[in-house]
Parts: structure tokens; C-alpha cells; sequence
């Protein structure tokens, strides 16, 4: 349906004064053209001013250039290590960062300096490609906050390790002589290296408990399994067997559970031109999941349990005698699809109510999908933290049972309301943080943790599949591993003078014992898979009238505030990391920040729109957030993403120390469990103040033109070439043909369909290609130098759908015909029309669309450079060239697809630009092969040049011909969903060429004549049940 | 005014000492220090000062003269060049200066910036060990690789490590030109990695310091060199680019390494399609052409990106 009108953002989509007039402008600032020539105010400079200005400055930049060539030193190893060849990277085994417990990875390792990391494409069952966090977190190895070294608090002076060890060993001595108890505080811990060193330190402290903590739990799938299936485990999901997923609030793409392995799983199911998965989903704020869903549907988070109640009651019962009212007859239907597909379909359940999850088990085991889609027996170790150990902990130290304990990784000073207090009861506090955050700075010492890229692991992220992290630097700062710590304090005779040592032999025969393999080549290929456990169904245990009577009585309310998670910093624990704040929020588009986001009619009836900032009162708590006016959101909820708010150590000075509002106290608790949806008395008021947030959205627009397209899988396979769609144009031009079809012709397919906008690609881009972070200031005058963005579009295709419409409007005539142009106006006309005052914004559709470099054959902005700076090489590849380049922006004014990124300022050595580009230690993630572009020159996407030569100088060493789909580029190494392609179009073979002739595959504002070498397949929604199946 | 005077000149005479005894020393560059920059504005300063000083006293002068009604002599000016002066069309006078300066100071900054700014061909540092790649290469005819080890795997050749010398200066003490005592230079590598010469043994604990070389090829970031392009898929022996290094005591810059010295041998040489398979196609199509060989250039060596990146 290309006559959907696509739009960026509200304020396109009702045309707003300012949006119109910021349009017409091709920058965002005008030029102070006039203040400069204007005779007014004689203050200002004049023609005498400028001469002096110019006669001065001429005279300071030659003195300043009459600087002395700098020496520059070649300094060899002293003895050279044999596996090393500098200017040739290696790459390492390891374990993800952000995945705290464990997902393999391979980190690109040159002349001992970590530089990316790349997924591990072995590792099929953890998920393919890595998320923009996860890509971001190598930052957190080269963090000018990080410890230095065991620090002793109170006046925080830098101690031995020897002096750390005796004073921590004689005061938990001490504890132990009191009859306190020792807690020792982790996170999700899934280290069997640490868990062995823990087991050994209780031996020495016997009264020692481990207290598992994490910001954000699920403990009410925990809870629920216990009770329906006696596991209190996280079942591991099998998306890509899954043929209907019907989800209720759970963001499975975004942040929910583990979604890395969900985007790769999902992907898989989701080509129109195999069986192509339905999914359905539910819910109240704009997810990463509702985005990409076939059909999304409004629901009120509170009101997730009677949603799969009267799922529940269709299913088992035949129909909804519980009278429950809900708006549509959406849920008959999908109850009708799922007894179609049984065992082969999943239903999922965001909230972390046990109730709500007591009856998603049953209606998933009525359904049959245990033990093939929903796996209990083979479970994810991760998310499977119980937040009551905690919650008993702090009750014990509130009454002062607990003499000391020792925070592993954890930092709840952060996360949990008023912890000091509770930390003050306690006599001695230890922590093993790798940075100055909330926690350590309480404690009495700092023993600092190695980072896991300097140290020695093995974690165990599902029963039975194991992941090793080795040593890829050698360490930073002089911090040595917790499990190494925690053997020493249980045994002071262990040596620790060589930090790896113990560590290593530990793993060895840990490893012997749990796996039994070769261990070199175990570390080599970083991860083992055991042989997966069979099960049958299980049985039912729990008493289902129970929670259907806890939904039942649960008060009505209709406001609601759901407190989420961003995809790009997630619980918070990485937030120290620019990249991640930088990358835009792929829903929201907002950098930097955290928000409120508010529905269209809420934010009508509050007298709302973007960047007003908003006083909310929850609790008797009241927290001051910028407003995003969110289309697609439900009317009632609002929502806040946790995460932001950290404090850092004072040295930090960017804006990485003023990042949003911590809004952890606001969790709520119910039925023992942490309470993400609440519903309590909500009250929000508009302060009248502004607070412009940093959105990348609505830089440049759409004008209109035919950039996206989608279509039904319904039309797909009744006309496969789409030709509703897909206008193919025969242009005449003006540019001399050249020849492609000799050598390489490098290409990139971008498949719409599998895109999920996740934006890992946008991380992984900048890293690879040294792209500077810019900080949030420069996001608002629209100067982002991302190579690569990802394009969100919003319609109102959804409406067209007939049954959507007729669920909505209860048998109104079908006024809106098929190809209609569903504009505001129409939708306004004919919904009005058929159900009054109707809220069509909650029927929003997405479209996620990554953007960078065509790569145009005829390219517009290499007709318009003046300096030749930009041009096209044999390969297809239009080439930026920095030092030719003078700066004069015609060929961004010029390029259709608004993909070039003008460079503004020495990045890399202005201390206003605070980030890892602008201090030594930062600098050594930079990627060596790729030029750092100084001020005053355009750059945009070279397709990985870099990579490209690179792999054509190892075949040429060897004297062979590229292997076919040998290399591939940054973005479409790291995507999950494999919607990135690239590869060379002349060789047949190629997958890129393959899926360059499908029927599917577009350009982009084809009818400009620029011939791009990137292609985009066609969108398609699998919205209706096709007829074979009713 | 004698104090001022005396002042000047002193100064002079400390600047211009500082200036001798500063080129004397013996630098590892040829170029200067930061303190012999500050020497010379406050010199600079100093001489402006002085012309204002003498500038006040001349119209002192003149004041006193007018005061005193004594009507000064005409100057050599005012004598002889203004006459001639104030006989020409005063702007085209103008013009004409101004014009000569600006193109003779043009054609000067513009020779200047292409051969000068940057370009360092010629440039021979003293380095910490005196090296001579004379005895290693030429009297010894040891292969380039030996040492520069990953010249074919690599882009760069890479200064060999100090366990590389070792293999044979372990042994190779060159005592016999020393009085049996070993070589201050060979001890300089001895020094480095911790070996006693005299024992013959490595030292237990000894805090090893690599060789700080000072690096004479230095190509600007913006470009990408690949070392194992040129001597392993190029064929391009060491010699091409850096000179008779066989015969070289010190080494120097043998080429300017500017971007016209690349493209000149990138549009005359010929790539060895016939027997890499890499250039299957090209080679088949060269034929077809009836071609003898391609330059690097036709083979897309000239494309930006393929250097720059």
C-alpha cells in the first residue's frame, strides 16, 4: 500500500506552524547574516573591526602554524610476541559485556588494544548479531572513571593490594568474631568461576550469605513456574518455531527477558516468501515489538489480566461468560487463530504480576506449546533473580544482623530506594566495582574487580551451554578478579602476585571437571552447547480460579504509569557510556535523555505537546520530565524508561553527570513481587517550562515522497511482483554510462520486512568507522554525525485493515476503500463519521527504515563538488575524500537521501566534547585503519572501505579470487535479524545478488535517476488469517 | 637614554649567543626548541620597543627644533628619493609594488607549501642506536625480511623487537674493534633487554626498556600504506622507495613521499595479473584487449578510496 502517507512525527503529520516553517529551511539555524551587516548598533563590528579581526587573526594563525614538526617515535616490543603482527588484527572468544550472564562474542584485538566487538557467528542458539549496548559497552574498558586501584574510603587514598587484603581479612574477621552475619550482594551470577571462590570463602566465613540482586527482576514468571510447573525458572522461547506469537505488553524485541535472542529467533520466521509468522500484539506504550507487529492493539497495561482472562475463558470455556468488557471482538479472533495453530504458537505476558503469569502458562499449556516452543527444561539463567532474598536481606540489616558485606558488581545504592540507610547499619561495606558509581562510594574499600575484557571466565547463560571470556589486554588499571579476591581472603596463602594465575588454574579444572574437553580449543571457539535435555509437557500444578479471582477483584483504574526500559541503556548498570546515549531511541528518536511519554488525547486534555516538561505525583514523590507525545499510545498510560539519573564521580564533566531522572523509586510492589505498572493516584500538571530533549526524528523530512513501501502478505502472494506497489520507472539520462559489470560492484540489500529498527547497526557503524559522539547540544542543532540512521515512519495503514476497522466501529459501512489515501483528514472523516470521538492514534503503524549512503552510480553530490572531493570508483563505491574536501556542504544540500554529516569540530581534541575521543585513554578504541576527520569536512557511509580492501589484499597475498559472501560490512555483520546484506553484485553467487533480483527489491526515490547500489525488499504485514487456514 | 641602549644590545648578544650554542648542540632534529621561540618574540619585542623609543625621540627632536627655531637639514629622503618618488602616478605606483610583492611572496609560499610543508625527503635523525644498515644489509647481505619481519603480512614493516637482535648480537659483540670490551652500541641493546654481556646471561628482574627509534617515514593519517601490498601482490623490492639502504650508514628519507610520487609509479607499473588469480578477469580482459600488461592505474589504482579512508 504505497499510498499510505508516511509521516515522521506529529507535528508533521498535523503540519504545526513551527514544523512547516523549520521545514522550509534547509538548516535548522539561519545564518546571522543580518545582526553581522546591520548599521544599528554601533557595538557590533563594523568594516574597521573586521579588518583588525582579520589582520589579527591572520597573524595568529601563522604564528600558530609556525608550530615545529613533532618528532615521532617507533617503539618496538622488547620481545615481540610471536602470535602478534601489528597492523594485523586478532580476534578473542569472549563474552558480552552488557550480557551480564554471557553471550559469546569476538573481540577484534590490535596491537593489544580491544577495539569492536563482533558476534560470534557460530554461536547460532545464543541469538545472532550483537545490540547497540552491548557494541558500546567496550567504552566501559577504556572509562577515565574507572578505579585505578584498591582505594581505602574516608579520604579515599590508593592502597596496596597486600594492605587491601589484610585490612578486608582482619575486619571480616572481626564480623566473624561478633556473630554478624556476611552478605555478599551480586547480580545475576551466572560465573561458575566465582561461584566456586564464593563456595570457598564460605567456608572460611560459614555464617556468609549471597544475596543476588538486580535493578529489575521477573520474578513474577519465577514465581509462576514455580507454582504451575514446581521450576521457578525462565523458560527459554523458540521464536523461529513459533508460527503465532501473541503478545500481551511484552517487549520480547526490545528489552524483555532475553531479547537478543529473541530478534534473531523471530527473524528467521518472518520471510514472506517461506511461512511467515503472524504476530500479535498488545499494549499500552509504543514498543520496539508493537512496532514491528503484524496487527498492534491498544491495551492498558493494568489491564493485562483481564485480556488473558478472557483469552483464557474463550479457550477453555468456548466463550467469555465472565461478560468482561473489552473494547472489539479482537481477542474471539486471535482465540480462534490460536486453536488453529496449537503447539505451534506462544503467548506472552509482559507484566510481572504472578496472576497474570499463572494464567498466560495455562492458556500456553492448553495450547500445547511446552515443551517445543516454550522450554523449561533447557532454561535462560538469565532474569532469574528473586527480588524477596533481597527484600529479607534489607529487613535482617535494618535490625543489624549483618556486620559486613561485599557488593560483587551490584550497585543498589542506585536502584533501591533509600539504601543508605540501610548501609549505615552496617559496620563494613566492601566493593569490587570497576567504576566510582552510587555504591562503592558508601563503602569502606574499593577492591577493584578486573573488567571482564582483562580477566578469565565461565558463565553459564542456559543449563547446560557455557560461555568462556579470556584475557584480551592486558590490564588497564591495576584491579584484580573477585574470584581470585574472594579466594584470597579464604585463603591468604594463595599467591596473587601474577593476577591471572589463579584464575586460570581455577578454570582449567573447573573446566575439566564440568565439560571435559580439550580447554584450548574450548577457549578458542568461546562458548559450549551440552546436549539439550528432552522433556514432556508438564503438568499443571497451580490453582488457575485463584488468580482469575485476583484479576477479577483488582481496582479499576484509568491512568497508569509503566515504567520500561530503553534499548539502549536498559537497566541502567551501563549507563556510563555516551555511545549508548547517543544512539537514538528507535520508537522515540530521542537521545540522551529520559522522558514522559504521554498519549495524543492525555496530552490534548493536559495541554501538553513535546518538550513541555511535566510535574508528575506519584506516591507522594514528584519527579519534573520533559513530555514526548507519543503516537500509537494508549490513552491513560503513561510511560517513563528507567535506567537514566546515574551520579558519577565529579570528574565526569559532559553529559554523561546530568542524564535524565532516576525514577527506580517509583517501583511499585504487589503481590511480592516488583510492580513496573503503576496505578495508583497519578497526577500530572504541565509546568509551563520547556526542556528541548535531543531527537534526531524530524531533521530533514520526507516531503511526501514514495520512500517506504509495504504491502499485505495477502497481495504479496496473490501478484509477488507487487506491482500495486512497486512503480519501477525507465528514466533517460544525462550521465555517461559507465561499466559496472567488470570486477567488484559492491551492493547492500536492506530488507524492510526483518528490520526491527533496533538500531544495533547505528553503534556498530560508529565504532568501526572512529564516528564522533557529539553530545546532546549538537543532537538539537541537528549536527549527529551518525553515518548511519535508522529512519522511523509512522501511518495509519493499520486502519485500512477491514477487520480491524470493523472491530472497532462494530459494523459501520466501509467507507475507506482500498487504496484510498489514508490521510489525518480522511481517517478523522470516516472514523468520526462511524464511532464519534474515536482516538485513531492509538492505530498508528511503523515502519523502521535504515538510511545511509546509496552508493548512487549516478550520484548528485559528486556532480557538485567543486573540489572533486567526492567521487566514484570502479567498484560502485562513491568515495568521500577528507583532505581534498573544503567544506562547502553542496553535495549534503544536493544528496536526495540526506545522508551525508557535516563535521564541525575537532571531535577528537576539544575538551567541550568530553567523550572517549578527546582523552588518551579513550583514543584507544579507535580504529586504527579508518582516518579520524578533523573539522570542516563532510563524511557519510564508505560501505566499510576499510573492510573491503582489506579482505581484497588477503586474497590477492594468496593469489585466489574472493570467496563468494567472504566479508561483510560493519551494519550487516551485527545484525540479528540478517536485513543487512551486502556483497558484490557482479558475482552470481552472492547472496546479495540473489536477493537484488527479487520482485521485492526497490530503490529508493527511484525516479531521480541516481541508480543507488543499495536496495530496499518491500515490507510485508502478515495481517490476515489466509484462507487456507479459516 | 644609554641604559636602554645598553640594554638592546646586551640582549642582542645573549639571543645570538643563546642562537649559536643553541644550533651547536647536538639535537636529535633539525628543528628547534620551544625555548629558542620564546628567545626570539622577546627579542622581537624588545626591537619594537626600541623603535618606538627611538620613533619618541625623533619627534622630540623635531618639537625641541621647533621650539628652538632651528630649521633642520633635509634628510638623504628627503634629498634624493622623494623627488623621484613624488614624481610617479601614486596609485599605480602602488599597484606595481604591491603586485611584485604579492607574486614574488605567492610564488614563494606556493613553492614553499608543495615542496617544504610536510615533506621531510632527506630527513636522517640521529637514533638512539647507531644502526648501520651498511654493515647488516650491504657487507653482510642479510635479507630485509629478516628483521623487518612482517613486511609481508602487514602494513607495516615493522622495527624489529629487541629478541631479534639478541639471536645474534647475543654472540656478535663486535669486541675485537673495542679492546675486547663489547660494542657501546651492541651494550646499548644489553641495556635495553637486561643481558649481561660479560656472563653471558639474561638478569632476573630487570626492568626492560624498548628502543625508542625516531621514525623516519612518516606518511600524514589521512593515508593508508600497505607494506605487504606493495612487496608481496606489487613485487616492489625495498630499494624502489627507500634508496640504496645497502649503502646507507645513517638512514635518510630516500623519497618525498608525496601523493604525485605514488601516482607516477602507480600509472606506469604493471600489476603481475598473469599469475595471481585475484586477476583472473583482468587479465582474460586485458588479453581480449590485446593489451601487454595494466598499470595499476587502469586496475583502479588511482581511485581516492583506495588509499584514502
Amino acid at each position: 500500500m504505497s499510498s499510505n502517507n508516511y509521516w515522521k512525527g506529529l507535528e508533521e503529520l498535523d503540519q504545526t506552524q513551527e514544523f512547516v516553517s523549520s521545514n522550509a529551511n534547509e538548516f535548522s539555524e539561519g545564518l546571522p547574516l543580518e545582526q553581522v551587516f546591520s548599521n544599528e548598533d554601533s557595538s557590533r563590528a563594523n568594516r574597521r573591526d573586521f579588518l583588525k579581526y582579520f589582520g589579527f587573526g591572520l597573524g595568529a594563525v601563522t604564528l600558530a602554524a609556525c608550530n615545529k614538526t613533532p618528532i615521532k617515535k617507533a617503539i618496538p616490543y622488547v620481545e615481540k610476541p610471536d602470535h602478534v603482527t601489528p597492523g594485523v588484527p586478532l580476534y578473542y572468544a569472549s563474552s558480552s559485556i552488557s550480557d551480564y550472564v554471557g553471550h559469546p562474542i569476538l573481540v577484534k584485538v590490535r596491537e593489544g588494544r580491544p577495539i569492536k566487538f563482533e558476534p560470534n557467528s557460530d554461536a547460532k542458539f545464543f541469538g545472532c548479531g550483537l545490540d547497540g549496548l552491548a557494541h558500546s559497552a567496550i567504552l566501559s574498558l577504556y572509562d577515565t572513571t574507572r578505579i585505578k586501584g584498591p582505594i581505602k574510603q574516608g579520604k579515599r587514598k590508593p592502597i596496596k593490594w597486600s594492605e587491601a587484603d589484610k585490612y578486608i581479612i582482619d575486619n571480616l574477621d572481626k564480623v566473624a568474631a561478633k556473630n554478624k552475619s556476611i552478605a555478599i550482594v551480586t547480580r545475576n551470577n551466572t560465573s561458575l568461576l566465582l561461584n566456586q571462590s564464593i563456595t570457598k570463602f564460605k567456608a572460611k566465613y560459614p555464617n556468609t550469605s549471597v544475596i543476588p540482586y538486580e535493578a529489575i527482576t521477573s520474578s513474577g514468571i519465577l514465581r509462576a513456574n514455580e507454582k504451575s510447573f514446581g521450576k521457578a525458572v525462565i523458560p527459554t522461547y523458540h521464536f523461529d518455531k513459533a508460527k503465532l506469537i501473541v503478545s500481551f505488553g511484552a517487549d520480547f524485541l526490545g528489552t524483555w527477558l532475553n531479547a537478543g535472542k529473541a530478534r534473531s529467533d523471530y527473524a528467521q520466521n518472518r520471510k514472506p516468501d517461506g511461512d511467515m509468522s503472524r504476530h500479535y500484539q498488545f499494549e499500552s506504550l509504543m514498543t520496539l515489538s508493537g512496532a514491528n507487529s503484524d496487527v498492534r492493539l491498544p491495551m492498558r497495561s493494568n489491564q493485562t489480566g483481564l485480556h488473558l482472562l478472557k483469552l483464557y475463558n474463550i479457550l477453555t470455556k468456548g466463550s467469555d461468560s465472565e461478560g468482561l468488557e473489552l473494547p472489539g471482538n479482537h481477542i474471539n479472533k486471535i482465540a480462534k487463530e490460536l486453536k488453529d495453530s496449537r503447539g505451534k504458537s506462544v503467548v506472552l505476558c509482559g507484566s510481572n504480576n504472578i496472576h497474570d503469569q499463572i494464567i498466560t502458562n495455562a492458556i500456553n499449556l492448553e495450547l500445547g506449546n511446552y515443551d517445543d516452543i516454550i522450554d523449561l527444561e533447557n532454561h535462560y539463567n538469565g532474569n532469574s533473580i528473586d527480588e524477596k532474598v533481597f527484600l529479607e536481606f534489607v529487613e535482617d540489616a535494618k535490625q543489624e544482623k549483618y556486620g559486613a558485606v561485599i557488593f560483587v558488581d551490584s550497585n543498589p545504592q542506585y536502584s533501591f530506594a533509600d539504601f543508605d540507610n540501610i548501609l549505615n547499619k552496617i559496620e563494613f561495606k566492601v566493593s569490587n566495582s570497576i567504576i566510582d558509581d552510587e555504591t562503592s562510594r558508601m563503602c569502606d574499600i574499593i577492591a577493584p574487580n578486573t573488567h571482564p575484557l582483562e580477566s578469565w571466565d565461565i558463565k553459564q547463560p542456559y543449563k547446560g551451554k557455557y560461555v568462556f571470556s579470556q584475557p584480551t589486554i592486558s590490564p588497564v588499571f591495576d584491579g584484580r578478579n573477585t574470584s581470585t579476591s574472594f579466594a584470597k581472603w579464604a585463603d591468604e596463602n594463595i599467591d596473587t602476585k601474577n593476577k591471572f594465575s589463579y584464575d586460570y588454574e581455577a578454570l582449567k579444572t573447573l573446566v575439566s571437571n564440568e565439560i571435559g574437553r580439550d580447554f584450548n580449543k574450548l577457549i578458542e571457539k568461546g562458548f559450549f552447547e551440552k546436549e539439550a535435555l528432552t522433556a514432556s509437557t508438564p503438568s499443571f500444578l497451580a490453582n488457575v480460579n485463584d488468580s482469575i479471582n485476583n484479576v477479577k477483584s483488582r481496582k479499576k483504574t484509568s491512568k497508569e504509569l509503566v515504567l520500561y526500559q530503553k534499548l539502549g541503556v536498559k537497566d541502567g548498570s551501563f549507563a556510563n557510556n555516551p555511545w549508548a546515549h547517543e544512539m537514538p531511541d528507535p520508537v522515540t528518536k530521542v537521545t540522551w535523555d529520559n522522558y514522559l511519554t504521554v498519549s495524543k488525547p492525555d496530552a490534548d486534555e493536559l495541554k501538553l505537546v513535546d518538550n513541555n516538561v511535566a510535574l508528575i505525583e506519584v506516591k507522594g514523590q514528584q519527579i519534573e520530565l520533559p513530555v514526548i507525545v507519543q503516537p500509537g499510545q494508549v490513552k491513560g498510560s503513561f510511560g517513563i524508561a528507567l535506567g537514566y539519573g546515574r551520579k558519577y564521580a565529579e570528574s565526569v564533566k559532559n553529559d554523561m553527570q546530568n542524564l535524565g531522572t532516576n525514577v527506580y523509586p517509583l517501583v511499585g510492589y504487589a503481590n511480592n513481587t516488583n510492580s513496573y505498572v503503576i496505578d495508583d493516584e497519578i497526577k500530572i500538571i504541565s509546568t509551563g517550562r520547556e526542556y528541548e530533549l535531543a531527537r534526531t526524528q524530524t531533521h530533514n523530512s520526507i516531503e511526501g515522497r514514495d520512500i517506504v513501501r509495504e504491502a499485505s502478505l495477502e497481495e504479496y502472494r496473490k501478484d509477488p511482483k507487487l506491482r500495486k506497489v512497486n512503480k519501477h520507472h525507465n528514466l533517460v539520462t544525462l550521465w555517461q554510462e559507465y561499466d559496472y559489470s567488470k570486477g567488484h560492484h559492491w551492493a547492500k540489500v536492506i530488507d524492510l520486512n526483518t528490520c526491527n529498527g533496533c538500531s544495533a547497526c547505528v553503534v556498530s557503524c560508529s565504532i568501526e568507522n572512529n564516528v564522533p559522539i557529539v553530545g546532546r547540544d549538537e543532537v538539537r542543532r541537528r549536527r549527529e554525525m551518525h553515518w548511519l540512521r535508522i529512519d522511523r515512519y509512522y501511518s495509519f495503514e493499520a486502519l485500512e485493515d477491514k477487520d480491524l476497522k470493523m472491530s472497532i466501529v462494530h459494523g459501520g459501512d466501509r467507507s475507506i476503500k482500498k487504496g484510498d489515501q489514508l490521510s489525518k483528514e480522511k481517517v478523522m472523516e470516516t472514523y468520526s463519521k462511524e464511532v464519534g470521538n474515536f482516538d485513531y492514534y492509538q492505530y498508528v503503524s511503523t515502519v523502521h527504515q535504515p538510511m545511509m549512503c546509496q552508493h548512487c552510480d549516478n550520484a548528485p553530490c559528486e556532480t557538485v563538488c567543486p573540489v572533486l572531493a567526492t567521487t566514484h570508483s570502479s567498484e560502485g563505491l562513491n568515495q568521500m575524500t577528507y583532505n581534498r574536501c573544503i567544506g562547502t556542504k553542496y553535495c549534503a544540500n544536493n544528496c536526495p537521501y540526506k545522508v551525508r554529516r557535516f563535521n564541525w569540530f575537532r571531535y577528537n581534541e576539544n575538551e567541550k566534547f568530553d567523550y572517549h575521543f578527546s582523552n588518551d585513554l579513550g583514543k584507544m578504541v579507535i580504529n586504527p585503519d579508518v582516518t579520524v576527520r578533523s573539522r570542516g569536512v563532510m563524511e557519510k557511509c564508505s560501505m566499510c572501505v576499510q573492510k573491503i580492501q582489506a579482505a581484497k589484499l588477503v586474497a590477492k597475498r594468496e593469489g585466489r579470487k574472493l570467496k563468494t559472501d567472504e566479508f561483510t560490512v560493519a551494519c550487516a555483520q551485527t545484525c540479528s535479524s540478517d536485513s543487512i546484506v551486502f556483497g558484490d553484485l557482479n558475482d552470481p553467487n552472492s547472496k546479495v545478488s540473489k536477493l537484488y533480483k527479487k520482485y521485492r527489491a526497490y530503490h529508493v526515490i527511484e525516479e531521480l535517476g541516481t541508480k543507488p547500489s543499495i536496495k530496499y525488499l518491500t515490507k510485508i504485514r502478515n495481517k490476515k488469517q489466509t484462507t487456507n487456514h479459516s | 637614554m644609554n641604559v636602554p641602549k645598553t640594554q638592546i644590545v646586551l640582549t642582542t648578544l645573549f639571543v645570538l649567543t643563546s642562537t649559536f650554542s643553541h644550533s651547536n648542540n647536538n639535537m636529535s632534529s633539525f628543528y628547534s626548541e620551544s625555548t629558542f621561540l620564546a628567545l626570539i618574540i622577546l627579542s622581537i619585542v624588545l626591537i619594537a620597543i626600541s623603535v618606538l623609543l627611538y620613533g619618541i625621540k625623533r619627534h622630540l627632536t623635531v618639537l625641541n627644533n621647533e621650539k628652538n627655531k632651528q630649521v633642520a637639514e633635509p634628510s638623504l629622503y628627503e634629498r634624493k628619493f622623494r623627488p623621484i618618488i613624488e614624481a610617479w602616478n601614486p596609485t599605480i605606483a602602488t599597484l606595481i609594488i604591491a603586485g611584485a610583492v604579492m607574486l614574488f611572496l605567492g610564488a614563494f609560499g606556493y613553492k614553499f607549501g608543495m615542496e617544504e610543508v610536510g615533506v621531510q625527503q632527506g630527513y636522517a635523525p640521529t637514533q638512539p642506536i647507531n644502526f648501520s644498515h651498511k654493515i647488516h644489509a650491504g657487507q653482510y647481505e642479510m635479507d630485509c625480511k629478516y628483521c623487518h619481519s612482517t613486511v609481508e603480512k602487514s602494513k607495516s614493516a615493522s622495527i624489529p623487537s629487541l629478541n631479534t637482535c639478541m639471536n645474534c648480537h647475543k654472540y656478535v659483540k663486535a669486541a675485537e674493534k673495542y679492546n675486547g670490551k663489547t660494542s657501546p652500541e651492541i651494550q646499548k641493546i644489553y641495556n635495553a633487554i637486561g643481558f649481561d654481556g660479560d656472563n653471558m646471561e639474561y638478569i632476573e628482574g630487570y626492568d626492560q626498556k624498548p628502543i625508542e627509534w625516531i621514525r623516519i617515514h612518516n606518511l600524514p593519517d589521512l593515508a593508508y600504506f600497505n607494506h605487504s601490498q606493495h612487496v608481496v601482490v606489487g613485487k616492489v623490492e625495498c630499494q624502489t622507495c627507500h634508496g640504496p639502504i645497502e649503502e646507507m650508514e645513517k638512514v635518510y628519507q630516500y623519497s618525498n613521499l608525496q601523493m604525485g610520487w605514488c601516482i607516477d609509479c602507480h600509472r606506469e607499473r604493471g600489476i603481475d595479473s598473469e599469475n595471481n588469480d585475484y586477476y583472473e578477469e583482468a587479465h582474460k580482459n586485458m588479453l581480449a584487449e590485446g593489451k601487454d600488461y595494466i598499470t595499476v592505474a587502469e586496475n583502479g589504482g588511482l581511485e581516492c578510496s583506495k588509499c584514502h579512508y
